[in-house]
């Protein structure tokens, strides 16, 4: 993961939400999502939309097989990833929490 | 898949076993799904079935949610068929499982899961598509009744896209259905179950056919075992060709005089049982057809339990039975196995392997009592009857010693199977007659054959086996007495009811008697009552009469005078 170190720096965005397609859950995860930031004063931050439904293998890429899903890379290169439709806003702040670390 | 194809296809599985229970295989283009508690074998089953595939020169994909594609390539490396698959790119395994850490903030949909086989089994004609340890996922679902709606939606996506699909998970606490998915049972056409239990101290494995919607298949729970060559069911496989018709061939037993009590020799591809205590010489006898076997230029597989090659041939050579250069000839190949160190199941899939090895014309297992008393819930019977099946069919003589109880000596449970399973039996003992050890045998049943039913003396001399001309043995004359004590005692006790229906008969006609006499007597009373009712009835109208007239002025003397 060392030379990954840089790459994520560099290429991979803090947070990615996976979708497929326009699922109620996926667009409810959109909204989710959203308010959330906005509520820690982060909606600046645009999180990369990826639907697996037109790259499948981005699935394989990230492992992630259940959408909704969020994954957040942080600074110091370490991937998390939490499922679902993010209606449990408390551990979606949690998991948003201290974003600048 | 299009609406002229709805009938039920079936994909073979190439586990000889399952495909013989199911007649055929797993629904092609549908969704079986694969029930167990850890450890019994339902990543292997679906490592077996993709390898299976592969050979055939189809493919697939495993997508694990529980072991990484490394350790899966080692599971499979471990059985003989693990190169098919770690050396082929007809299958590829993906990793779907989750992170450590991973949290659940709400319902989630698995159409990315199926999106990417989708993509990556694309092109590929009926792939085998295993998903191992889909539980991992879907008992994270938060909302009741997704987790079942998405196993749904996997067998819908199979139908549509023509995959064989096997679905793992493990089994609920309670039932057949993890809690997560309960009523799964009703939703899937497909589902077997596999479990081990702990019998005896070894692990038994069971396979069962649950459900298999339009399809005729066994249900039974059905021994498993899991070896160096993976998934086998040793009961269902069907075993080599089948030799349609009864064999009228005779075979000598190697002993002249025994071929003739059994009427020229033994049946080719019957099976032959020699019961008798310790030292009567069974070991012997089964030998001595081994090695005529061989002298045929035959080939005789000898299979013993418990004792050792060395030994039991030299012994042998005592009694004039050179077994040495037969087996150095390769005709005699002696095999020793341990009864008690695996299952019978597994001793019956050992045997399978090392007749369509060295496929022998007689089959000796001395003693068959020793592999019936190996562990295995299933029992001997089956066991004895798939023996005796497969033998038959493929024409191979058996021969099988069994030991029997002192003093009892066509007795004991387990040779009782093999005996009514068995085409011939032949109970060898020994009779101790004015400071003699004499050994005797006589033929107790021989399908086919008109055989004698005297006892005759063995004889074992430094030439080998033979028998001597009926024997003049105390037992027989027991035997004659006790027959004539029990006839006599067949005739008291039908005098006996004789005597009993006699008295019976007397008792009734006495009652009968008794009955007349009490109805002539009750005849009479009746006629007397009779009579003393019109006699008082007289008496009344007159004395009626008597009142109307002394009523009359004209009558009051009549009146006074009856008064």
């Amino acid at each position: 993961m060392n030379s990954g170190k840089q790459q994520v720096e560099s290429t991979v965005p803090a947070l990615t939400l996976f979708v497929t397609g326009d699922a109620p859950r996926s667009r409810r995860a959109r909204r989710h999502l959203n308010a959330a930031l906005k509520k820690l004063g982060q909606d600046s931050i645009k999180p990369l939309e990826i639907d697996l439904l037109e790259h499948p293998e981005q699935s394989i890429n990230h492992s992630v097989f259940a959408t909704p899903a969020l994954l957040r890379a942080r600074n110091d290169g370490e991937i998390s990833v939490i499922y679902g439709d993010l209606s449990d806003e408390s551990k979606l702040l949690d998991f948003l929490g201290s974003f600048n670390d | 898949m299009s609406e002229a194809d709805w009938r039920l296809q079936k994909q073979a599985t190439g586990i000889p076993g399952l495909d013989r229970l199911t007649h055929g295989g797993l629904p092609r283009g549908q969704a079986t799904l694969v029930l167990g508690d850890p450890g019994t074998g339902k990543t292997v089953l679906g490592l077996q079935i993709l390898a299976n595939a592969v050979e055939q020169g189809e493919g697939g994909l495993f997508v694990t949610f529980e072991e990484s594609p490394a350790q899966l390539k080692r599971n499979a490396d471990s059985f003989s068929w693990g190169g098919t698959l770690t050396e082929s790119k007809a299958w590829s395994a993906i990793d779907a499982r989750s992170s450590i850490g991973t949290e659940i903030a709400g319902g989630f949909d698995i159409d990315g899961l199926l999106a990417v086989i989708t993509s990556r089994v694309k092109g590929r004609k009926d792939p085998w598509i295993v998903i191992d340890g889909i539980d991992q996922l879907l008992q994270r679902q938060p909302e009741p009744g997704a987790a079942i709606d998405q196993v749904r939606q996997i067998n819908d996506h199979c139908e549509r896209h023509g995959w064989t699909l096997l679905l793992s998970g493990k089994t609920g606490d309670s039932g057949l259905s993890p809690r997560y998915l309960e009523g799964i049972e009703f939703m899937l056409p497909t589902m077997v179950l596999l479990t081990a239990r702990v019998i005896d101290r070894r692990l038994n494995r069971f396979l069962r056919v649950a459900k298999y919607r339009g399809s005729d298949h066994m249900t039974d729970e059905i021994p498993m075992v899991m070896n160096s060559r993976g998934i086998q069911l040793p009961y269902v496989t069907a075993p080599g060709e089948w030799r349609a018709k009864a064999d009228t061939e005779r075979v000598s037993t190697g002993i002249e005089r025994l071929d003739k009590l059994l009427g020229g020799g033994l049946y080719r591809g019957s099976s032959l049982l020699i019961s008798g205590r310790p030292g009567t010489a069974k070991s012997t006898l089964a030998a001595s057809i081994a090695q005529a076997t061989a002298e045929r230029g035959e080939r005789a597989l000898l299979v013993s339990f418990d004792e050792m090659e060395a030994p039991y041939v030299r012994n042998l050579v005592s009694v004039g039975l050179e077994l040495q250069p037969q087996i150095d000839e390769e005709r005699i190949r002696f095999y020793s196995r341990s009864a008690t160190g695996c299952l019978i199941s597994e001793h019956l899939l050992e045997l399978q392997r090392l007749i369509e090895d060295f496929r022998p014309h007689c089959l000796v297992i001395d003693p068959i009592s020793a592999l019936l008393k190996a562990p295995g819930s299933e029992g001997p019977r089956p066991a004895i009857e798939w023996l005796i099946d497969l033998t038959r069919k493929e024409g191979i003589t058996a021969v099988m010693t069994a030991l029997t109880d002192e003093g009892d000596p066509e007795g004991e449970s387990t040779l009782g199977q093999v005996s009514t399973i068995a085409d011939t039996w032949i109970s060898l003992d020994y009779n101790v007659r004015a400071g003699e050890r004499n050994r005797s045998i006589s033929i107790v049943k021989s399908r086919g054959t008109a055989h004698s039913n005297q006892q005759r003396e063995l004889l074992l001399s430094d030439d080998g086996v033979d028998l001597a001309d009926v024997y003049e043995f105390g037992t027989e004359v027991l035997m004659g007495t006790a027959r004539a004590q029990k006839q006599s005692e067949e005739q008291s006790a039908m005098r006996r009811a004789a005597m009993e229906r006699e008295r019976r008969r007397k008792d009734l006609e006495r009652r009968v008697e008794q009955a007349r006499n009490e109805l002539s007597r009750l005849t009479t009373e009746l006629e007397l009552q009779e009579q003393e009712a019109k006699e008082s009835s007289r008496i009344a109208y007159r004395h009626a009469e008597a009142v109307t007239r002394g009523r009359q002025p004209d009558a009051q003397d009549d009146e006074g005078g009856e008064g």
